[in-house]
């Protein structure tokens, strides 16, 4: 019998498990690698603060707008703003959250009241959580301004509205997670994706058309909303200012409420965890049945323009996009969101603003924004190969055989998007004027070639593991990061001044011409690139494998 | 003139102040089967992943097969077979997919790759579960494949890193019966083990490393011969091991003080 005298309790595991995330972090930066991440984190983190720090001072001006004119049912916008933020946006950035996988402290004796509360911990470490929880703050600090006498209730009511967010945000990712670990569910919800696009676009002619009478429905239907966390923080809001206690309480009793019910179904979530879930892609065992070799094998490979070796990578990596559901959900969003900007901001209709942006502006803005966010994972492109990396060094290949296979899938990858994009751009807004699309695809072409040139080098000095197909407790290398974000901002930037040249000068095929000259550039200094980079991972192979084979 | 499979010369490795790898010269003749002993952190692992092109060496040279690995390192890796300390698999494909695409690597036609993938697959007793993900595969069936996948192009030198560790007696069967087929047909294999019984029966040819130095080469025989006193030819590998790299008594553990475990 082992010779335990007394359980430890929960917060002395909690606060074990805090000493223990600090040494890995004091450790690991003994590593000169690992001290570029911080720094790295440290630089985004900066940049972050600014934008957090800028919306607090909307939030703060809201709420002492609101409350000192009266207006006190309008506080339900800004809560309304901080819940879509915070349960929204960690599932575009999943890849930048806390990189500590709590679920492997389950080998430990760890209560299951200590894994919750360590689970809701880890919840507010999260970006969105920590912003939200400072414009939360910021909303405070306006209301009370405006009207001292409500700072103890509006801090009741912060601390209740934080508590439901992050338990609702741990609910929700927890069961994407759950769901999308299987082909099938992820097949499904592509299905889904793909129907609620189409939908989409239903929406516009049909308000056009329906939209008088289908306005009194709405209307019938708003005061539903009513019962929604972010209304309900609101109005308990509005009663305390509007002295009416009794109201308060019943209002906030009803939040506190969703509060119970939401934690109820994390603990019952967490506690399947805890019994040890598995995640598995896996379909049950079957029956051995021999296996001919089929006809087609022998029959024409449809790669076979490429040599077998970046040929097999493509492939490989091709099956690995399709199993991991976290890159799967990037890949999906941004055709969506460019619909969605469609329809609220160009075209002949926009649902925001009166004139819509015009196609010339759109289509490079738009492309911009896919370049962006599906360029991003190529900075860290061997994050998930775990210790499948030392097959590309005790195999007889040049590792640029690897880079082209992998930049050739991403490449693919932004053809197929961009080309969905286009259609759809041409469809809502219209294309842009010839020379306008001629100089945007050259820009494509410049701005991706040249990335990937950035992005291979960042891969191989700044590689860092990421757990296949989840979508939490993950982080992308720091200094990667960094790197991409320095690599976006110089190509973008240099994109957009050539952009504008075309009108400065009058000589509107001078854009076109300038980007063809550099996408003819950036080709060259790709593939001249591809030696010296295989040297630099020759190199640092050591390293790479160490930081991958974790 | 016998072919030599592996020859080092100083063969070094430093990490910091610590020298992992201290000036080995290794020879291995084409053909045997060779077992590469050492007690733990002795520096095994290290010079197999330097052999295999994991690890850069601080200093020294090597050979395979004749070929000077820094000058053609995609020539030597075209003839040899890893199975690097924790397999290096690509954990989200299926086992077919693994084989299919490592085959492809070594350069296999699309045919041939197939054909191979599925008689090792029949092989190894991995073809009941064509669709798992080799994540879900138990230790002993990673094993299998990672064997799988280093022999599939058909290597003249076979480099195994604790092949049997984890592996059931069914499973280690088979990886024998493999690994005395290809020998037969006079394929080179260098393993490590810390299961002395296993070498011993497997290994024609033995080194043994300590602190990073060889301290021991030959045949089973030599090292024998090199034990003085009337055991002469009854001494098992383990004695010989202990008798080399096992006299420092200090490094045992005293388990009078751990006396609470009692």
């Amino acid at each position: 019998m082992a010779d335990l005298t007394q359980s430890i309790g929960v917060f002395d595991q909690i606060r074990l498990i805090a000493g223990l995330r600090w040494r890995i972090l004091r450790n690991s930066l003994r590593k000169k690698n690992n001290r570029l991440d911080l720094m790295g984190l440290i630089f985004t983190g900066v940049f972050s603060g600014i934008l957090v720090i800028g919306f607090c001072f909307a939030f703060y001006a809201g709420a002492y707008a609101f409350v000192s004119q009266g207006r006190l049912e309008w506080m339900a916008l800004l809560f309304w703003g901080i819940f879509i933020f915070w349960q929204v946006f960690p599932v575009f950035v999943a890849g930048f959250g806390a990189n500590f996988e709590f679920r492997t402290l389950l080998r430990f004796p760890l209560s299951l009241r200590a894994f919750y509360i360590i689970g809701l911990a880890y919840g507010f470490a999260d970006f969105s959580a920590l912003a939200s929880v400072v414009w939360l703050l910021a909303m405070t600090a306006g209301a009370t301004v405006a009207k001292p006498g409500v700072l103890p209730a509006m801090l009741l009511i912060v601390a209740a509205f934080m508590l439901l967010n992050v338990t609702l945000e741990r609910l929700i990712g927890s069961w994407l997670e759950r769901l999308l670990a299987r082909r099938r569910t992820r097949e499904l919800f592509f299905g889904l994706f793909i129907l609620s696009m189409v939908s989409l676009n239903f929406i516009s002619p049909l308000m056009q058309r329906y939209g008088a009478s289908a306005r009194p429905v709405f209307l019938r239907l708003l005061p539903y909303f009513a019962w929604f966390p972010p209304s309900l923080a609101g109005r308990a809001l509005a009663e305390i200012a509007r002295l009416q206690p009794a109201g308060f309480l019943s209002t906030f009793a009803l939040l506190l409420l969703d509060v119970v019910l939401l934690s109820v179904l994390l603990w019952r979530r967490f506690a399947t965890q805890y019994r040890g879930e598995e995640l598995s892609e896996t379909a049950a065992p079957v029956l051995a049945v021999a296996r001919p070799i089929a006809e087609g094998d022998d029959a024409h490979d449809h790669l076979s323009l490429l040599s077998p070796i970046v040929a097999a990578i493509l492939r490989k990596e091709f099956r690995y996009l399709t199993r991991n559901s976290f890159a799967y959900l990037t890949l999906l969003m941004p055709p969506l969101l460019i619909l969605i900007f469609s329809m609220n901001f160009a075209g002949r209709r926009p649902a925001v603003g009166g004139k819509g942006v015009s196609a010339e502006m759109f289509f490079p803005g738009m492309m911009a924004y896919l370049i962006l966010v599906l360029m991003a994972p190529a900075y860290n492109s061997f994050a998930y190969e775990g210790r499948g990396i030392q097959t590309y060094f005790t195999a007889p290949l040049r590792f640029r055989d690897v880079l082209l296979g992998k930049n050739l899938m991403l490449v693919s990858v932004l053809l197929l998007e961009i080309s969905l994009s286009l259609v759809m751009l041409a469809w809502r807004v219209g294309l842009p004027s010839a020379h306008m699309l001629t100089a945007t695809c050259a820009a494509i072409l410049f701005t991706v070639v040249g990335q990937l040139t950035v992005a291979n080098w960042s891969s191989i000095t700044f590689p860092r593991k990421m757990e296949f197909g989840q979508m939490r407790g993950q982080r992308q290398s720091g200094m990667a990061v960094l790197v991409a974000f320095a690599s976006q901002i110089l190509m973008g930037g240099i994109s957009a001044t050539i952009l504008f040249t075309g009108n400065l000068t009058g000589n509107l095929w001078l854009p076109a011409e300038a980007f063809v000259l550099l996408a003819v550039m950036a080709v060259g200094g790709y593939f001249a690139s591809l030696d010296e980079l295989t040297q630099l991972a020759e190199k640092r192979k050591e390293a790479l494998i160490e930081a991958l084979c974790r | 003139m016998t072919e030599m499979a592996i020859q080092t010369q100083k063969l070094t490795r430093t990490f910091g102040n610590l020298t992992a790898v201290d000036g080995i010269d290794l020879q291995v003749t084409a053909g045997q089967f060779f077992g590469f002993l050492g007690p733990n952190g002795a520096g095994k692992s290290t010079t197999i992943k330097i052999l295999t092109g994991l690890l850069a060496p601080t200093s020294g040279n090597m050979q395979l097969l004749g070929v000077d690995f820094a000058a053609n390192p995609v020539e030597v890796k075209r003839q040899i077979g890893v199975v690097p300390e924790g397999m290096g698999l690509f954990e989200r494909l299926t086992g077919s997919e693994y084989l299919t695409f490592v085959g492809r690597m070594y350069g296999l036609d699309r045919a041939t790759t197939q054909r191979r993938s599925v008689e090792l697959l029949d092989f190894m007793q991995l073809a009941d579960r064509p669709k798992t993900m080799i994540a879900d595969y138990s230790h002993g069936m990673q094993k299998k494949l990672a064997l799988a996948a280093a022999v599939i192009h058909g290597p003249r030198i076979l480099f195994l890193d604790e092949p049997f560790e984890g592996v059931d007696a069914l499973a280690a069967g088979a990886l024998k019966a493999l690994l005395a087929r290809m020998t037969e047909r006079g394929t080179t294999i260098f393993l490590t083990s810390h299961v002395l019984e296993i070498v011993e029966r497997l290994c024609s040819h033995v080194a043994i490393i300590h602190k990073g130095k060889l301290v021991a080469q030959g045949s089973l025989e030599e090292l024998r011969a090199g034990i003085p006193g009337e055991a002469g030819s009854k001494t098992t590998l383990e004695q010989i091991f202990l008798s080399i790299v096992g006299q420092d008594g200090a490094e045992r553990p005293q388990l009078e003080e751990l006396s609470w475990l009692t």
